[in-house]
This record gives C-alpha cells, sequence and structure tokens, in this order.
C-alpha cells in the first residue's frame, strides 16, 4: 500500500496558537479548469483557514459539500439559471457547507470554519457554469491523516491521479515518446502545417523517410530549413490555448540563408512571390507557386542513402534565365544535374530549367 | 507503397469504445435523444468543422489537422485528409471537393483520382493577416448561394502577445496601449472582420467589430448571422445580422478601414463608437443562457425539429447546452429571443460545431482548445415525442406573445404568478482595464410587473401585457407550472428577448 503524505506536507501548515490548533489550507485555481490541490486532510473539529487564489485567467468559485454531493450541487447550481451570477452560481442547500463566491484571476478570498466530526471525504468543488464536473478535489476529514494511493483516488479528477501537477506537464512535454496522434500510423512522407520557428507563419514542415525532415516556407515560397532525427513535437502547437510553435525534434543540418534563391531573369531580380497549391505525388507534396507570375513546381526527396536532400524544380513556360543563389557556408554539398554555376550560383537557360534537380548532401561531422 | 497502405486504412469501429458511450437515462417523455458517435481510438477528436456528403456521410475536421469521414451505415471512419494546421471549419463542395478554413488559409482540398484521400491541397486565399498570436482563430467558410465564402477572424488576445514575422501591413494603434494587454487587438489586415471570398479567391472586407466570432450562418433569405463571444466591449454574448459596411461594436478592427486607420480606436469617444455600431439582434444573457456561443445553424424542411422551422440553433461552450434562437423583424432590423434547446440529457460542453444530417438529426461536434469544452461527436434525433416549448416568443405593443408548441392548461397559463419576469441592461463600454475577462455586469436589473395575461382562442398563445416597454433592455423570463393538456411540463422555463425596436405605435 502506497499511501501520499506528500499534499499534506506541502498544503496544511499546522499553527500552534496556545491552546488552539488551525490548519492551514492554501489552494489555487489554475489554468486547465483544476485546483493545484486535489486533495487535503484535517483532523475532526479541527480549526480550518482556507484560502482560494485565483491563479487562471477565467473566474471560478469553491464549494465545500457532503460526503457524496458533488454532482448533485454541480447540477444544482447549473440549474439556478438566470439567478446563477448573483448568486455565485452556489444553490441553496444543506449539502452545502461552506462555500467562496466567485473570485476573479488575481483575487483570493480565506473562509475559516471548524471542521466535520464525522470523519469522511468531502468534496470541494468549483460550480461555475460548466466547471464542477473537473474541477474538485477532495477534503479527507480523518484522524490520521493517511490518503488512498493516489492512482486509485476516485475523489479526485481522473487527469489528477497519475502524480503531481509538475509531473504531468514534464511528462506531456517529454520529446521522445509522444503518445499517439492520430487515428492511424504516420509513415514517411507526411506534413503538418505549423508556426514554427525559422519560417514564416505560414509553414508546411513534412517529414521524409531516412529520418530527414523539411520545413517549406509558403509564404516566401522557399526550402528555409531541414533536419535529420525525429519530426515535431505539435503537442503545444496543437493545445491552442496559448503562443507557441511545433518543436524540431532533430538537428537542424540545412538553413537557407538567402531570400529568394530561385530567381528569373537576372540574379538580382527578387521575385514576388505566390503561393498557389501542393499535390501530393506519392505522398510527397510537390508544391506549386508563382515567381513573379511564373509558375514554379518543386518537389523534395530524399537521398537515397538517406544523406541529404534533391530537389527536383520545373520551370516549364520560363522564358529567361532562372538563377539559383548557392547558400555560403559548408552545411551541405551542391550537386546539380543542370546549368552551371557562375559566381556562386547555378545558371539554367530557359530550356534547361523546365526540369532541373539540386542535391544538398549533409556534409560530414 | 506506404501511402497506398494507409489509403486503404478503414477505421472500424465498434460502439461503445469510448468510454462514457452510453447515452444518459432520459425520461421516458423526453423530446430528443442524444447518442454518442464512436470515435477512432488515437482520435482527438477536437471537432472544428462538419458537414454532410451527398451519400449520408459525415465529414468532419480536427485541431490536428484530420479532415475524416464517418459512414453511419457501417460506423467505419476513413481519413480525407490530414496534416491542416488548425481547421475550424469545412464546407462540402461536391463528393470529391471540400473547402476548408485553416489558420494560414482558405483551402480547397480535392480527391482528383477519386481514390477516396485528397491529393490536392489548393489556396483560395490567404489574403489576411496573421501576427502569430493564438487566438486569432479563423471560423467559416459558410457559402452563400452564389458560391461566395464568408469566413470570420478573430482578433488577438491580450493575454498574448505578436511574433516578429508577421503576416500582412502591421498597423500598432489597432492595439489598446503598448503592450496590447488591454481589450483584444487587430495588428494585422481584417483581424476582427468578417470576410466575403469571391469563388476566384477575390477577398472583399464585408463587416467589422467584431471580437471573438466563432459561428457564422445564413437564415433560407440569405441573411448572414453572426455570433459572438463576451468579453471586452461585448458585455455579453450576442447575434448579429451581418450586412456589408456594417461595424459591430469592437473597436480595434476599426484601423482596416480607410477613414480609422490613422486613429486609435479604443481612444474614440464611446459617443461615437455607438453611432457608428449596428446593435445586436439578440444578446444571450451572460451566465444565464450562453458564455460562449458558437455556430448558428438555420432549421428549415426537417421533419425532426419542425416546431422551430425558420429559427436557430446555436451550439454553447461552457454548458452542456444547444440553445435556440427566434427572430422577428421589429423597425426594419431583425431582434428576438433566446432559450434553451436541449440541456443535459447526455449532451456534453464544448459544442462547437452543428449539421444537419439527410434525415433532419443534429450532429454537434465538440471542442475544448485550452477552455472549457469537450471532445466528441453526438447526434440528436427527435424520439418522436412532441416538444412541450415555447415555439415563439414575440413583441406586441404593450408586452410579448408567448405561442407555445402544444395548447396550455389555461389555469397555470393565465396565473401571473407563473411568470417572473426581469429586465436589465448591458452596457456598451470599455472594459476596465482591472476587470475580468468574464465580468459582466446586468444594469438596472429589475423585477417586471405583469399588467395582464389573456389566453388565445386555440390556447397555443397567451399575452403578457405590461406597463411599459423599454427598448435597448432584455426581457428575461421565467416560466413555471405550466402545463399542456395532459399534464406535462415546458421542457424549457427561461427565455430572454432583446428589445431593440419597438412596434410601430
Amino acid at each position: 500500500m502506497i499511501f501520499g503524505f506528500a499534499f499534506l506536507l506541502q498544503t496544511a501548515l499546522l499553527a500552534q496558537g496556545g491552546d488552539k490548533k488551525i490548519t492551514t489550507i492554501a489552494i489555487k485555481a489554475i489554468p486547465g479548469l483544476q485546483f493545484d490541490q486535489v486533495r487535503f486532510t484535517v483532523s475532526p473539529g479541527a480549526e480550518v483557514k482556507l484560502t482560494l487564489s485565483n491563479d487562471d485567467d477565467m473566474a471560478h468559485n469553491m464549494v465545500i459539500t457532503q460526503p457524496g454531493s458533488r454532482l448533485d450541487i454541480v447540477n444544482a447550481a447549473q440549474k439556478l439559471a438566470e439567478k446563477g451570477p448573483e448568486m455565485n452560481f452556489i444553490p441553496k442547500s444543506p449539502l452545502v457547507l461552506w462555500s467562496i463566491p466567485v473570485i476573479y484571476p488575481g483575487e483570493s478570498k480565506t473562509i475559516q470554519f471548524i471542521a466535520p466530526e464525522e470523519p469522511g471525504i468531502y468534496p470541494y468543488v468549483c460550480t461555475y457554469p460548466g466547471h464542477g464536473f473537473i474541477m474538485y478535489g477532495a477534503m479527507y476529514v480523518s484522524e490520521d491523516s493517511e490518503l488512498p494511493d493516489l492512482a486509485k483516488d476516485e475523489n479526485i479528477p481522473p487527469s489528477r491521479r497519475a502524480g503531481d501537477i509538475n509531473e504531468d506537464t514534464s511528462e506531456n512535454t517529454s520529446a521522445h515518446h509522444h503518445p499517439k496522434w492520430h487515428p492511424y500510423d504516420n509513415s514517411a512522407p507526411y506534413l503538418y502545417r505549423v508556426f514554427i520557428e525559422g519560417s514564416s507563419l505560414a509553414s508546411i514542415a513534412v517529414n521524409l523517410p531516412h529520418q530527414l525532415s523539411y520545413c517549406w516556407d509558403a509564404e516566401l515560397c522557399q526550402l528555409q530549413f531541414a533536419w535529420e532525427g525525429d519530426f515535431l513535437d505539435n503537442t503545444d502547437l496543437w493545445y491552442g490555448h496559448k503562443n507557441a510553435y511545433a518543436k524540431v525534434l532533430g538537428e537542424i543540418f540545412y538553413k537557407e540563408k538567402i531570400e529568394f534563391p530561385l530567381r528569373i531573369g537576372t540574379k538580382e531580380s527578387i521575385p514576388d512571390p505566390e503561393f498557389l497549391r501542393y499535390r501530393l505525388i506519392d505522398g510527397y507534396p510537390e508544391f506549386h507557386y508563382l515567381l513573379s507570375g511564373v509558375e514554379v513546381h518543386e518537389i523534395i526527396h530524399p537521398k537515397e542513402d538517406g544523406s541529404g536532400l534533391i530537389r527536383t524544380i520545373k520551370i516549364s513556360k520560363g522564358n529567361d534565365p532562372v538563377w539559383f543563389i548557392l547558400t555560403p557556408g559548408e552545411q551541405v554539398k551542391y550537386e546539380f544535374n543542370k546549368g552551371k554555376i557562375v559566381g556562386g550560383a547555378l545558371m539554367l537557360s530557359p530550356e534547361e530549367a523546365k526540369e532541373f534537380t539540386i542535391t544538398m548532401t549533409k556534409a560530414n561531422k | 507503397m506506404t501511402k497506398a497502405r494507409q489509403l486503404l486504412i478503414v477505421l472500424l469501429i465498434g460502439f461503445c469504445v469510448i468510454s462514457g458511450c452510453d447515452p444518459k437515462p432520459q425520461g421516458a417523455g423526453a423530446t430528443y435523444q442524444v447518442d454518442n458517435v464512436p470515435i477512432p481510438d488515437g482520435l482527438l477528436a477536437e471537432t472544428g468543422g462538419l458537414d454532410f456528403l451527398s451519400d449520408g456521410r459525415l465529414i468532419a475536421c480536427f485541431t490536428r489537422g484530420e479532415v475524416m469521414i464517418f459512414d453511419p451505415k457501417t460506423s467505419e471512419w476513413r481519413l480525407f485528409a490530414e496534416g491542416l494546421h488548425e481547421p475550424l471549419g469545412l464546407v462540402v463542395i461536391n463528393d470529391t471537393e471540400i473547402v476548408v478554413l485553416q489558420r494560414p488559409e482558405l483551402t480547397r482540398i480535392i480527391d482528383t483520382d477519386n481514390d477516396g484521400k485528397a491529393d490536392v491541397y489548393e489556396k483560395i486565399t490567404d489574403d489576411f493577416g496573421i501576427s502569430g498570436n493564438y487566438h486569432e482563430f479563423n471560423y467559416g467558410p459558410v457559402r452563400d448561394s452564389e458560391g461566395n465564402f464568408y469566413i470570420a477572424l478573430n482578433t488577438a488576445s491580450s493575454g498574448g502577445g505578436i511574433r516578429e514575422n508577421v503576416r500582412g501591413e502591421l498597423r500598432l494603434n489597432g492595439r489598446d496601449g503598448e503592450d496590447g494587454k488591454r481589450q483584444m487587438y487587430s495588428v494585422v489586415p481584417y483581424r476582427g472582420w468578417v470576410l466575403k471570398i469571391q469563388p476566384d479567391g477575390t477577398v472583399i472586407p464585408f463587416a467589422s467589430g467584431f471580437r471573438s466570432p466563432n459561428g457564422l450562418g445564413f437564415d433560407d433569405l440569405g441573411n448572414l448571422f453572426v455570433t459572438d463571444n463576451q468579453s471586452d466591449w461585448v458585455e455579453t454574448s450576442t447575434l448579429y445580422h451581418v450586412k456589408k459596411d456594417r461595424f459591430f461594436g469592437h473597436p480595434a478592427s476599426l484601423v482596416w478601414q480607410e477613414e480609422w486607420k490613422d486613429v486609435d480606436p479604443f481612444a474614440l469617444p464611446i459617443s461615437t463608437l455607438d453611432s457608428l455600431r449596428t446593435k445586436a439582434a439578440v444578446l444571450f444573457p451572460h451566465g444565464i443562457m450562453a458564455n460562449s456561443p458558437t455556430q448558428p445553424l438555420f432549421i428549415k424542411n426537417n421533419e425532426q425539429f419542425k416546431d422551430f422551422e425558420g429559427q436557430f440553433l446555436i451550439g454553447e461552450m461552457n454548458r452542456e447546452r444547444i440553445f435556440r434562437v427566434m427572430l422577428e423583424e421589429v423597425g426594419g432590423e431583425f431582434q428576438g429571443a433566446c432559450i434553451p434547446f436541449i440541456d443535459g440529457q447526455g449532451l456534453r460542453v464544448g459544442n462547437n460545431r452543428l449539421a444537419f444530417g439527410p434525415d433532419g438529426s443534429l450532429w454537434v461536434g465538440q471542442i475544448e482548445h485550452g477552455w472549457r469544452g469537450d471532445q466528441g461527436i453526438q447526434k440528436i434525433t427527435s424520439t418522436g415525442n412532441p416538444p412541450m416549448d415555447i415555439a415563439k416568443m414575440s413583441l406586441t405593443r404593450n408586452g410579448f406573445a408567448l405561442t407555445f408548441t402544444q395548447p396550455v392548461n389555461p389555469e397555470g397559463a393565465l396565473a401571473i404568478k407563473n411568470y417572473q419576469l426581469r429586465h436589465y441592461f448591458y452596457a456598451y463600454q470599455k472594459k476596465p482595464f482591472d476587470e475580468p475577462v468574464d465580468k459582466t455586469t446586468q444594469r438596472d436589473l429589475q423585477s417586471v410587473a405583469i399588467k395582464d395575461i389573456t389566453i388565445s382562442a386555440d390556447q397555443k398563445t397567451v399575452a403578457l401585457v405590461l406597463e411599459e416597454l423599454k427598448p435597448g433592455y432584455v426581457y428575461e423570463l421565467k416560466l413555471d407550472s405550466i402545463f399542456n393538456q395532459s399534464g406535462k411540463p415546458l421542457d424549457n422555463q427561461l427565455i430572454a428577448y432583446t428589445l431593440n425596436n419597438l412596434l410601430p405605435s
């Protein structure tokens, strides 16, 4: 049998004051419709000073009920209908023992009461509309201050039975063993449109075979970076209720340093890009976009041995020479099947630009 | 090869794979039945959009970017599209083509080779701004009879900043104060607007003044209605009748209007803003009717809900509730009342998207996305028991008329004590900086005496006569002890009428 004393130690400080023993409990309402403490113990008949602080961005209250009465009270609170706001969503009921009215973010309120003489499990719950079904906890009134095994404690929300909040968070953000994200198994190639650092707010991250991935910028219409290792952790991004990015789970081996490496006409002509669409070909996205009105198709495959990327670019209706400016540095080794290198850039005739490849092989470390 | 395999994935689901699948007991006389739609293992069923294909299959998109098709006949799910960025709405164009609104763009998604899975993801438009603030959700699309799409763009949250690489022109005067931590804001184009998007992708800024407009819907005459969520400048949640070039009250979006582009809209006198704005057709009293309304869905030619033909059903995030809105034209503008449609009975919270199935059943997709909500899809059908409800609340010259779906017992219906009427109004105001986001004040909250009650010959309509009617007030009516002829009580007892205009005298 495992007994958890941790919450008790964290929350209940016994203050000695002459003959009088006051048990002090501090509970916070925190984001995610939860109390930071989901259980505590007090002795029968103890004098209890309970403070609720609202650290969330929504309004909350707290009602302590008779044993087994949480759902009755939650339902009664819902039924207050138009009277709800003025009653702080606290129903008049003998099942309500003590309560803290609605407090708003940043506020706190303290109540003092004498704990019941009858040992038992006394629920506490926020009865603000919609909150009561998941935002609750349990006050254990007992002589011995022992609590049941957390994992099996049916008096606390299921989401909190796994451990304390900090443990939860660290598990959720653990990079390498993300839970199943979809009702199917993803197998490369596949993609996510995401917010990701190092690319515009309209970006497409693509996972390729051989543990390779890249990020394509659908605003600038260019490859921005590529990495090897695992793909992405989208946990924070998908949460929704805060600014977040998809996290790259690998090592970036290539970062584009040129804005608009692909240019049409002269090497200096900065194109005006417009994204059109992508078409999936055997699962690989072929990006279609306009550079100053000229349609470009680009598809990126892994090299057969996984040592880099092969970019196939098609500019089938161009009438001008095409330039591809090499990103300076030693990140990758470039190879081309057409055109010639002129002053740090690949130059292609309109005919050559109808279809050409750029192979980027990771530099040896 | 791997793709071919994935293509053939058919997710066969037994009923009740999800916990709590059994609908809760719904009394013998219940009007509606709520059933849970089986959700495949591994799907986070946070529903962004719902629609139906011509063969009766449901198509839905979810916040992790999947678009999936559910066949009610076989309970099978299959994948149609994936990888989208926070898709919060979709419409079916035909059985191989849908249009989805995702964070960066309005996208046409097509299965060009008819293998059941989409292969072309084509931009219709991305001609609107993104600041990177998490709260810039995009809602819609809905489509008019000419094929134009309408979308609504959420403002940015005062609870979050913007990123360095915003998309679109940056106008920082769309933010109140330097840190933006006071009101929701609009610093990139058309945040807080409804946009009309022509089939060729041309964007027409349509109407402004929205805060968090998570729901668009048309009536049968092509009138566009949009809901908005309570907080700064929106003292209680609303339903707006959206017409071109109107402004609906949240000032941030004004900076995208040529004549206001250089002003600080938050510093304009309230009287100026008030004179510019169009008031809500219906107010949803906060903490009473709805805290976070979602999509309005118009009831038309629907056998299952025929008592409420011509009205809207609207989802609510914070309660196990879908509510109903009835409108009438008074003084040239729509106004009307809201009343719960279904409360509890196994319905979840987080009711984000609604669609009618081919048989008229109502399908509801839930979402939470970091707020109060839930996951899943539920189906609501009529049990065949006729509703005992208020079919309509309408304004009269000296009060209100209530029409019930069934004849009522006159004894209860004529007793003044069975009607508790209150009125109050909500101020149009700049939210005080230190006031919590979800605090709302009902002003001049007063009980209203009913002078007289009469009942119609068919015993279906009662007329309540009041001493006085005050435009600008919500009239909230709580009914009790009113029964049909066989003693069945009302399904819903709370209704609130938004009185903008009086009938011409």
